[in-house]
């Protein structure tokens, strides 16, 4: 898949068909990728695709300006669907260089089983359904669904639904929608009370670093709403009232373009458990309207479509 | 015990008119209902909703047209949905599903205004006063990181 | 005064003792997520896989909100109270030594043309307890400026681990009286002192991680206007606030009212200059675009402030670049200036 990315990626930039190409190249860390935003073709054999390109690069969609090709996983093609819904990316603007996806290993639930950190583990390879994991010579296997990110064990589409190019055939995928859902779970069979004593607890470590809302591409408002001085919503004091209101109603308004990239949970650097939040309005959405974000760049978007008869009217 | 503070947002064209009809024809309805006049209920942004829990009011109303009455055609639709969406989560993160409650109320409506906000006054009593985002904790505050 | 060392398995004495008189913060796991927190009086468990925090100290003296002082109006008057000052004494168990750096460079801030009573008492109340790196993250790069995985310069007391025990180190004269009102201490052997050495060199050499800081205000004075080179380097953050908030050295606060009726108090909190509305005003945003806050950001800590206080105003602790949620490695953006002096 590298190789035929990388000369898909060369030919649309040397023929002129793109003015940047947005990929991922090697991280300066072990084991982490960075995003790769270029116009240059002798920059393009850095590209990679590795269990570790996380990042959903749709967001660099919304600010750049010119042709892009763009390589998009399963959740990173519906996000830049979504994009196209609601006429922030121009369809003909993009070449998506689509890649099958066998999901994403979180560093952080490796660094839990191997008992190590990032830095110290040798090597993390994928052999099938398993993951191997080498420390200090000695190699131990799991399976793969330990270590997957908690979106990538639920999703639904690992295949770009659309591209111009697709890099590759089946994604190889193993899901567990259970353990996806692990934490709503769990928080459903709390009484309300209980509910929201725990996120008025996750909301006090919140240190409003906006990092959830700024790589969320469902997130492109010029000013977003606590930047307004006038009215004021909520202050920039960190204080977990307005903590809690800022994440609810951030995951309102992106309710239905919200494609559980997972993205949010895994940049917050308090480890609080978005997905939590974003995954329940994702399924509300999907329950109430039977509507799954970026499947249809030719649908309305959810709230602005509408039906005359609602299957759920809650107004008396 | 305290009476309870609810705010409603009402459209300007149905609900507002309603609540004014109300008024004329001398129907009777608890004052605990402090109103704001919107264009259209689909102006209702859910961050309203959550500043006035925030700002400590009991409940929130949002009353439009009915569905196929708007006065700018898809307003109140774009409503239904939202106000759907939200109490669903709102629910889902604690919040007594009772202190947000919507309405269709037409401009002739006088009586069905009076009855709402009554009904919503009631089940506002029963859940009891918002504490929800009460506790002057600091929790990342003065000291510790 | 002869070192002193202490045996592992009586920490628990040590941090109790010491109780008695601080508030002891040791590194602590809150959801997965290390930082300083007050210690439960039993777990020390951190001595097995500390390495550093998420949140760096500057948390315990500038503290990611704190209320300055709250007001009532009064008939047409405004009644100001003041908080006390914060007396409480701390004790910071464990402190790597570039953030302890990293504390001396914000102290120039603080006591610049203005002595913030806020910052500086906190500061005064506190001993540090400085532990020296055993294994230093990939993204370290302390050894560059002018740091080192053992540098006792700025702690009142040195810790390093020698095997069964830590050795110590008192700097200052907080640190010999610390040393005083322990117990459970023994005197340090010259096998100890060599193997602390040892230890200390071993760390040092662990550092991969470089930056050729020779001249770099310069280098980054000339290319201050190389829009195609910034616009590079800052295409791909996001302008979130991970890498200033987590950042020992960063200290930019916003000042807010918060008001119900006639009452309410001004707090002081972090903010960052990554954020795109950080210098917005009615008319104009002079950094709108993201290449100009990036610019803005490393010629701060590398040239803006050598210019004022004669120090690079970062410690090489690598938090940015661990945390950054693009892995964006400022690092990389110093060993690529496009630019030879």
């Amino acid at each position: 898949m590298e190789q035929k990315l990388r000369d898909e990626a060369k030919a649309l930039l040397e023929q002129g068909k793109v003015d940047y190409i947005i990929g991922f190249e090697p991280g300066s860390l072990k084991f982490t990728t960075t995003p790769l935003i270029t116009s240059n073709p002798d920059d393009i054999d850095r590209l990679v695709i590795n269990p570790f390109i996380v990042n959903n690069l749709s967001k660099f969609l919304i600010e750049i300006e010119g042709r892009v090709g763009i390589v998009a996983k399963g959740c990173d093609s519906r996000s830049i669907v979504s994009l196209i819904q609601d006429n922030k990316v121009n369809r003909d603007k993009v070449i998506i260089l689509g890649v099958p996806c066998p999901g994403m290993i979180s560093l952080n639930k490796v660094e839990l089983l191997a008992g190590k950190s990032r830095d110290e583990i040798d090597d993390i390879t994928r052999d099938g359904g398993k993951i191997v994991i080498t420390v200090d010579g000695k190699k131990k296997d799991f399976p793969v669904t330990e270590v997957l990110y908690d979106n990538c064990l639920g999703c639904e589409l690992p295949t770009p639904q659309e591209y111009d190019v697709l890099l590759g055939e089946d994604s190889a995928l193993v899901t567990d929608r259970a353990a996806s859902r692990k934490k709503i779970e769990e928080l459903e069979a709390m009484s309300p009370e209980q509910r929201w004593n725990f996120w008025k607890e996750e909301f006090s470590r919140c240190i409003r670093c906006y990092a959830c809302r700024n790589v969320c591409p469902a997130c492109f408002c010029e000013r977003c709403f606590v930047e307004e001085a006038e009215p004021r919503w909520i202050s920039p004091v960190p204080q977990w009232q307005d903590n809690l209101l800022f994440q609810t109603v951030r995951n309102i308004h992106v309710a239905g373009r919200c494609t559980d990239c997972g993205g949010c949970e895994r940049v917050c650097p308090a480890n609080i458990p978005l997905r939590a939040l974003t995954r329940e309005m994702y399924d509300i959405v999907d329950d109430l309207f039977h509507y799954q974000a970026g499947t249809d760049k030719d649908a309305s978007p959810l709230l602005t479509a509408y039906e005359l008869v609602e299957t759920e009217d809650t107004f008396r | 015990m305290s009476e309870p503070q609810l705010v409603g947002f009402l459209c300007k064209w149905c609900s507002y008119a309603g609540a004014d009809l109300a008024g004329t024809s001398r129907k009777k309805y608890p004052a605990n209902i402090r109103i704001i006049k919107v264009p259209c209920s689909g102006r209702v942004d859910p961050l309203f909703i959550l500043k006035a829990l925030r700002l400590g009011f009991d409940g929130v109303l949002v009353s439009g047209c009915h569905p196929g009455e708007c006065h700018y055609q898809t307003g109140n639709y774009r409503a239904r949905r939202r106000i759907a969406i939200t109490k669903k989560f709102l629910k889902y993160m604690g919040i007594e599903p009772q202190r947000l409650q919507a309405s269709w109320v037409s401009a002739s409506e006088g009586g069905k205004f009076a009855e709402v906000v009554t009904e919503v006054t009631k089940d506002l009593k029963e859940v009891g006063p918002n504490q929800l985002f009460t506790d002057e904790r600091q929790g990342n505050g003065t000291k510790a990181a | 005064m002869a070192n002193k060392k202490i045996d592992k398995k009586n920490i628990s004495k040590l941090l109790k003792k010491w109780s008695q008189e601080f508030s002891v913060f040791v590194p602590s796991l809150e959801n997965n997520e290390a930082i300083m927190a007050e210690w439960d009086g039993k777990d020390i468990s951190f001595l097995d896989w500390y390495r550093n925090t998420v949140k760096p100290p500057k948390a315990n003296f500038l503290p990611l909100m704190e209320k300055l002082f709250s007001f009532k109006k009064r008939k047409g008057n405004y009644q100001i109270e003041v908080p006390p000052a914060d007396k409480s004494k701390q004790l910071i168990f464990g402190i790597r030594p570039c953030d302890a750096r990293a504390l001396t460079i914000l102290d120039m801030t603080f006591t610049d043309a203005y002595e913030d009573p806020y910052y500086l008492a906190r500061r005064r109340n506190t001993v540090l307890v400085g532990m020296t790196c055993t294994d230093p993250y990939d993204s370290c790069f302390c050894t560059s400026l002018e740091g080192s995985p053992s540098d006792a310069a700025n702690v009142d007391l040195m810790l390093t681990d020698i095997g069964d025990s830590f050795l110590m180190e008192a700097v200052t004269d907080k640190g010999k009286k610390l040393i005083a009102s322990a117990s459970e201490l023994k005197d340090a052997t010259s096998a100890d002192e060599s193997k602390a050495t040892e230890v200390k060199d071993a760390a040092a050499s662990k550092i991969t991680r470089k930056i050729d800081a020779r001249d770099i205000d310069k280098k980054l004075l000339a290319s201050f206007d190389d829009k195609d080179y910034w616009e590079k380097v800052a295409a791909k953050c996001i302008s979130c606030g991970i890498c200033t908030f987590l950042c020992p050295t960063c200290y930019c606060f916003d000042i807010n009212d918060e008001m119900v009726k006639n009452q309410g108090a001004r707090f002081r909190n972090w903010d960052s200059c990554a954020f795109p509305v950080y210098t917005k005003m009615p008319m104009e945003n002079p950094r709108e675009e993201k290449w100009h806050r990036i610019r803005q950001k490393v010629c701060h800590k590398y040239e803006f402030y050598p210019m004022n206080f004669g120090v690079i105003a970062c410690t090489g602790c690598g938090r940015c670049i661990r945390l950054c949620p693009v892995n964006w490695d400022i690092t990389q953006a110093l060993n690529s200036l496009p630019v030879k002096v």
